[in-house]
């Protein structure tokens, strides 16, 4: 009796054992609950092969390798600090891209060449046919394949520092604006202040606008601003700093500036990449980044509001993605013509690309806007810009 | 005299013919011992030549001219041999040389290889003829067998001046740490012998870096012949590939979402093949990425030496821009590796 009580007993035990129940019968008592933790900058990579591989073909592979590896950056001249930073860096081999660019000579001036007349041709004139640029803006950086880091930039005898260190192409945006003396100049997304930074050398705006959404930001910004440009050039005569909400800028000032420039807040690739801190690309932030195209809507629409008839906008961004960059600049063009009335002309900026093609490697074949896409050898960007006219 | 170069003409094609054949020990211990015979006769008789006396005065009944020619080398290399012989400071290297040559030539080395393996390896000069019986007798226990065996001391003789101690360390490391079967030990001691010398932390790294991160495991390390690559080699093709996008670590499952390109076609082609085939870049690109490679390398190797943690910048920003206002020095150092 004792021994077929044990029997039972030890069959059902045996029942319970899982290796010899078959996987069909096996109950999974645990179900992944959550799906795995990746860090940001994997998500981000995931998400650029899978969206950039169809979006630029052959050349994903070198960008990628180029937004991976380290950046390249470019010093931009502070004109208000006196120093021999220049001879400095020149001696170390740096070139200013700016006034190195290509100079075009157009082709009814090549004939005339021939004859033994002196034609003297200003290289400005020649620009001038084709894209003004904004002056006074210089940038050194070292030549193509060089990649010796700048060292940290020192104060003069006034404490200014000599020179900013900044992505080179992001400095396209503030020369295709083409500033011109007594513009008047909103900067709707400013910080952390390096293209503020390059219109104020123009030394040509009559008054800056400056604005970032983000206290904390802006804060920022003013201290950079005080650590290069001379204080009595930061009065509230020359430039006024707010931080107010972008987006309603054309309820608060419309029909006012000459130029805008609107570089809106994106998905910062090459920061999503490599930097896990701040990254969009988190799972906290999901919502905020899909509420990206929406809001880059928004802030142009505003900045195409508050400029003012013949006025000029410039829009960039930082990041490859097309519903970003292009989706939102014919979807701005649209509303502002059904809701506003307004009419804008796109300006083309393929001069640019010759000027520049010698520094930078910019996307072929866009059909609104220029890019600059990163290359291991001028691991500039990524920058899109795309500038526009109002014509009423 | 007569008799004297005809016995030395007889022993020089006696001892090329043994060579050429399989070689008794004992035929030619015998051979060996009428040379010597052969020289300290010749060698009262030549004395008075000032040219052949080594400067340091070792006996001069071992070394000559004549013995090196009597094993079969030409008149030529054995004038280059006993040079160096006499560059060789150490008093007792001329007690080891004879010795050493005719462990060498037991071995089935024809003299020119030996002559070869004396010119790339000096150090054979003063290795006591013990120690290389003990070394090849190792080997032999490997599973070197012959063929196999003098290929590699041909090519690389400097295995043969390796304390046994290290060799066994070396096997020892690569079958309980690397978990290689000791079939494929030799293979790798066979094709690789310079990784008796490397260093045993250098060996793990790369051993866990090709194994982890690029998911190859021991048998095809073995095949590709890994261990003839340092590791900046392998690392620098390896990463170049995966930040293009054509190369992916595996996962806990062994699965990648791409087809990796296998270790051989990586590492054993030169670079026009690697850069055209494998990873479809321009030459441009490989050369700045190698550069900033190991630049980034250096630091990383630099920073783990560091005991205390590198501080960051307090970052207050939702955003950063593309513009970064942090100094220089920071904003190269916000990298992670990929």
């Amino acid at each position: 009796m004792a021994l077929l009580w044990d029997t039972s007993l030890l069959l059902r035990k045996v029942k319970d054992l899982r290796c010899l129940t078959p996987r069909r019968h096996r109950v999974k008592e645990k179900w992944a609950a959550t799906r795995p933790k990746l860090p940001p900058t994997r998500l981000a990579v995931h998400h650029f092969d899978a969206t950039y591989s169809t979006q630029l073909g052959q050349l994903w592979p070198s960008v990628r390798l180029a937004m991976l590896s380290e950046r390249k950056y470019g010093a931009l001249l502070n004109n208000f600090s006196h120093n021999a930073v220049l001879a400095e860096l020149k001696a170390q081999g740096c070139v200013d891209f700016i006034s190195e660019r290509e100079r075009e000579v157009p082709s009814c001036l090549e004939e005339k060449s021939e004859e033994p007349s002196d034609v003297s041709m200003k290289s400005s004139d020649v620009d001038g046919e084709q894209l003004s640029l904004s002056p006074n803006i210089k940038c050194l950086v070292f030549p193509r394949g060089d990649v010796t880091r700048f060292k940290p930039a020192r104060p003069d005898k006034n404490s200014l520092l000599g020179y900013y260190l900044m992505d080179a192409a992001s400095l396209l945006p503030c020369l295709a604006l083409d500033v011109q003396e007594g513009h008047s100049v909103l900067d709707l997304c400013a910080a952390p202040g390096g293209k503020t930074l390059a219109l104020l050398q123009t030394q040509a705006i009559r008054f800056l606008c400056i604005n970032d959404s983000s206290v904390s930001r802006t804060l920022r910004l003013r201290k950079v601003l005080h650590s290069y440009v001379p204080k009595q050039l930061l009065t509230n005569e020359n430039l006024r700093i707010t931080s107010f909400d972008g987006t309603k800028w054309g309820e608060i000032e419309s029909n006012t500036f000459d130029r805008v420039l609107v570089d809106v807040p994106c998905t910062t690739d090459r920061h999503s990449l490599m930097e896990d801190d701040n990254n969009i690309f988190s799972k906290s932030r999901t919502g905020e980044r899909r509420r990206l195209p929406q809001l880059q809507l928004e802030l142009l629409l505003a900045g195409i509001q508050a400029a003012c008839p013949g006025g000029e906008i410039l829009y960039s961004t930082c990041t490859l993605s097309q519903n970003q960059n292009l989706s939102v600049v014919e979807q701005a063009i649209y509303q502002a013509r059904e809701k506003d009335g307004i009419h804008l002309q796109v300006v083309d900026l393929r001069p640019l690309t010759r000027m520049f093609g010698n520094t930078f490697h910019f996307a072929p074949d866009l059909h609104l806007g220029e890019m600059v896409i990163p290359h291991l050898a001028a691991n500039f960007g990524p920058i899109y810009m795309c500038k526009l006219k109002r014509l009423t | 005299m007569g008799t004297r170069v005809a016995v030395n003409q007889v022993l020089r094609l006696a001892v090329r013919n043994a060579t050429i054949s399989t070689l008794c020990p004992r035929q030619f211990g015998r051979y060996y011992r009428q040379s010597r015979w052969c020289c300290s006769s010749t060698n009262q008789a030549t004395q008075h030549n000032q040219d052949l006396n080594p400067p340091s005065g070792i006996p001069v009944t071992e070394l000559s001219l004549r013995s090196f020619i009597d094993m079969g080398f030409t008149e030529s290399q054995a004038e280059q041999i006993y040079e160096s012989l006499a560059n060789v400071r150490r008093g007792d290297s001329a007690k080891h040389i004879l010795p050493t040559l005719t462990a060498l030539f037991v071995l089935g080395l024809n003299p020119s290889s030996v002559k070869k393996c004396l010119e790339k390896c000096p150090e054979l000069y003063t290795t006591k003829e013990a120690q290389l019986q003990q070394r090849i007798s190792n080997l032999r226990k490997m599973g070197l067998v012959e063929g196999s065996l003098q290929r590699v001391v041909a090519h690389y003789p400097r295995i043969l001046t390796v304390p046994l101690k290290r060799v066994k360390n070396v096997v020892m490391f690569l079958k309980e740490k690397c978990l290689f079967t000791s079939q494929q030990v030799t293979d790798i001691i066979r094709d690789c012998p310079a990784v008796v010398l490397e260093n045993l932390d250098q060996l793990e790294y790369k051993f866990q870096y090709v194994y982890f991160r690029m998911g190859v495991k021991q048998a095809e390390m073995v095949k590709c012949r890994l261990f003839r690559y340092s590791l900046d080699e392998v690392r620098c093709r390896h990463t170049f590939l995966e930040r293009r996008g054509l190369y992916e670590t595996p996962d806990k499952k062994g699965q990648t979402t791409i087809i990796n390109p296998n270790l051989d076609s990586i590492l054993n082609v030169d670079q026009d093949t690697f850069l055209a085939h494998v990873a479809q870049a321009s030459a441009e690109e490989y050369d700045v990425f190698k550069r900033l490679a190991a630049r980034e390398w250096q630091e990383e190797e630099l920073q783990q030496g560091r005991t205390e943690p590198d501080s960051d910048d307090e970052d207050d920003d939702e955003d950063v821009d593309d513009d970064d206002d942090r100094e220089a020095k920071s904003g190269y150092e916000k990298r992670r590796k990929k």
